[in-house]
């Protein structure tokens, strides 16, 4: 199993480390998948116990200069690692303008990602920092628990509004209530509601619009089929939704949400080559 | 954790009976914001402080509760625009004491100053002043649209601890810029509690300090190489690996960014004291820690041979730099802050010759 990487152009590093913060900002520890081409940040707690996944998912073209890997064996030649990415975070967060960052599994005293920073400085050699980010590397049997979820079979699918706005929204609403209620219909309106013996507090958006989903297996025409004003809600973690409204650095170019009723919501963002998948299940 | 490994002395004063009087006034702000630095550095050290006025300027010392960290900031009396600090005695009593030295809690303290940057825009000037008959202590701010706030702190009579460490005496002396210093910490996250600096006549490196039992799975080292070249002065004399808390060290950094003066590190081998110091025309600081002493390290190198070591690296360590030498240059401007005895003077020569 080798991997090793190389980022030089500032600005994809810089691309690169507001990634790693949002993921860092989403999940405590995740896993890390290599492959050949892509690299996958994935977080699947269990929806059983209550918990939120994420799928995301970039190509390692758009910001590595150098990049190989070698799997396991040549038929499954992926690599599936556990790690912190707050801790990735942290070592990327003071490498704004690195000369050169290289990444590199190790095995030193135990399974790492070496993060080798190379800063400028004043002398004529560079400054060299190194983090040895501690991985846990993830066994074959188990990479069957890391498959990409599919999209669920939703009432309503909607594009979202400026996700600052709607963040400053929830952010007000958390301070009243834990839970909140996103509902939406076919027709572009979405509610954000949250309810309390004291309170009742309702956000509406109008003309969102509704994503054209290619039907398969007829999924759209029985969206077509349905009510076009009657609305699909869920009540989720308020803390979850605003988790991954204040992660984002940057507005992505695409923002949509689809709702199975009362299971349910499946967030969607998209930034240039970079997509992030948010699920976040509905309580009872 | 691990105590200093210092002597400490108590400057012995009698206080019964003395009247003392204090009056200085910070108006530059740029002063103000230095003197609220230090104040904020101080306080990563312990909880109170000893407010100590002398003759040739005012003194900040702080001990930490388990005394293995030690910080002094001496502002001379040219650093205010005022300064007065006479001491009055009483007929009966015949020799004249010049310091009172007074303990306050930080906490009474930080909130003066608690926003540096706002009171640089907003104050107009600060006045310290301390009458003998009131027990107490005055802070006043001469705020803009003529707003003052006074604070009148109580304070407790207490000698203060000096520690007692004679930095001519370390084989190795770091002299660096604190923007390069503060550069190298930021990569260590807050929650990092102790570094490891060790050296070479080759190279200098930062890393996170491990304990033995260290669960390597789940703690990201961090290491930092510096080539010898980025440092203003670079004496190195002893090959060593230094442990100690980064806390203080931060506040250090956070007050000398304030100055813009260079930093100076002195240090031996591990368990010996390192002192970081700063020194210009209107103040001196420095900060005296601590550094783990391992057992096993020590016991590996017993004293003789340690000795011809020594020797032979400071042979070698002339040679190397050039002209080395250790001409005493008796700091005769101010008194010298880490410690009252004689064995402390500056190595003025040394310091001041450039590396290469």
């Amino acid at each position: 199993m080798r991997f090793r990487a190389k980022i030089v152009d500032l600005a994809c590093l810089n691309h690169f480390s507001r990634i790693i913060n949002t993921i860092a900002k989403l999940a405590k520890t995740c896993i890390l998948r290599l492959t050949v081409c892509k690299l996958y940040f994935i977080l699947s707690d269990k929806v059983a116990n209550g918990g939120a996944s994420m799928w995301c998912e970039l190509s390692q073209g758009n910001f590595f200069d150098e990049f190989q890997m070698e799997g396991v064996a040549a038929e499954h030649n992926e690599i599936y690692l556990e790690f912190v990415p707050e801790n990735l975070w942290r070592a990327l967060k003071t490498a704004q303008n690195a000369k050169a960052v290289k990444i590199k599994l190790t095995n030193k005293h135990c399974p790492c990602l070496r993060v080798a920073v190379e800063l400028p400085s004043l002398s004529s050699s560079s400054r060299i920092v190194t983090h040895d980010i501690p991985v846990g590397v993830i066994p074959r049997r188990m990479w069957n628990d890391f498959r990409e979820p599919s999209v669920p079979d939703f009432d309503v699918s909607i594009y979202l509004p400026v996700l600052k706005t709607m963040k400053s929204v929830v952010e007000r609403m958390k301070n009243l209530s834990n839970f909140i209620v996103i509902e939406a219909n076919l027709s572009g309106e979405m509610n954000l509601k949250i309810e309390t013996d004291l309170v009742s507090v309702t956000t509406h958006f109008k003309d969102l619009g509704n994503p054209p989903w290619a039907s398969e297996d007829g999924c759209q025409s029985s969206a077509q089929g349905r009510d076009l004003e009657s609305m699909a809600e869920a009540c989720i973690d308020i803390k979850k939704l605003l988790q991954l409204l204040a992660g984002q650095q940057v507005n992505p170019t695409k923002a949509l949400c689809n709702i199975v009723r009362k299971r349910i919501v499946h967030f969607i963002l998209l930034h240039e080559e970079v997509s992030l998948q948010y699920f976040i299940p509905a309580v009872a | 954790m691990f105590p200093l490994g210092l002597f400490w002395r108590k400057c012995s004063a009698t206080f019964l009976s003395f009247y003392f009087h204090l009056e200085c006034i910070l108006q530059c702000f740029f002063s103000l914001a230095v003197f609220g630095r230090a104040i904020h550095a101080i306080a990563r050290i312990s909880d109170e402080f000893w407010f100590d006025p002398l003759e040739k300027g005012l003194a900040l010392r702080s001990v930490n509760s388990s005394r293995s960290a030690y910080a002094c900031v001496f502002f001379s009396s040219m650093f205010f625009q005022h300064y007065c600090c006479t001491a009055v005695s009483q007929p009966c009593q015949k020799e004249k004491q010049l310091s009172l030295p007074c303990k306050l809690i930080i906490k009474s303290v930080l909130p003066v100053f608690r926003c540096v940057n706002v009171l640089e825009r907003n104050v107009e000037k600060c006045s310290i002043s301390s009458s003998p008959s009131e027990h107490h202590i005055t802070f006043q701010l001469l705020c803009r649209h003529g707003v003052v706030k006074t604070y009148n702190l109580t304070f407790q009579e207490c000698d203060p601890l000096q520690a007692v460490f004679a930095k001519h005496m370390c084989p190795n002396i770091l002299k660096v810029h604190s923007r390069l210093l503060a550069d190298v910490m930021i990569h260590f996250p807050t929650s990092q509690e102790e570094i490891t600096l060790s050296v070479t006549p080759m190279k200098v490196c930062f890393k996170s300090y491990t304990e033995e039992d260290t669960d390597f799975s789940r703690t990201m080292l961090t290491e930092i190489q510096l080539n010898p070249e980025e440092f203003d002065y670079f004496q190195v004399g002893v090959d060593s690996e230094v442990t100690f808390c980064l806390k203080e060290l931060r506040g250090l950094l956070a007050f000398s960014e304030a100055t813009s003066v260079p930093v100076s590190i002195h240090f031996d081998r591990c368990g010996r004291p390192i002192a970081f110091s700063i020194e210009d025309l209107l103040l001196e600081a420095s900060f005296i820690l601590a550094t783990l002493c391992e057992a096993e390290k020590e016991a590996a190198s017993p004293e003789p041979n340690s000795y011809l070591y020594k020797c032979c690296i400071f042979q070698f360590h002339s040679l190397f730099f050039g002209a080395v030498s250790y001409k005493e240059a008796i700091g005769d401007t101010f008194q010298s802050l880490v410690t009252a005895s004689d064995t402390e003077e500056e190595l003025g020569a040394l310091q001041s010759s450039p590396v290469l």
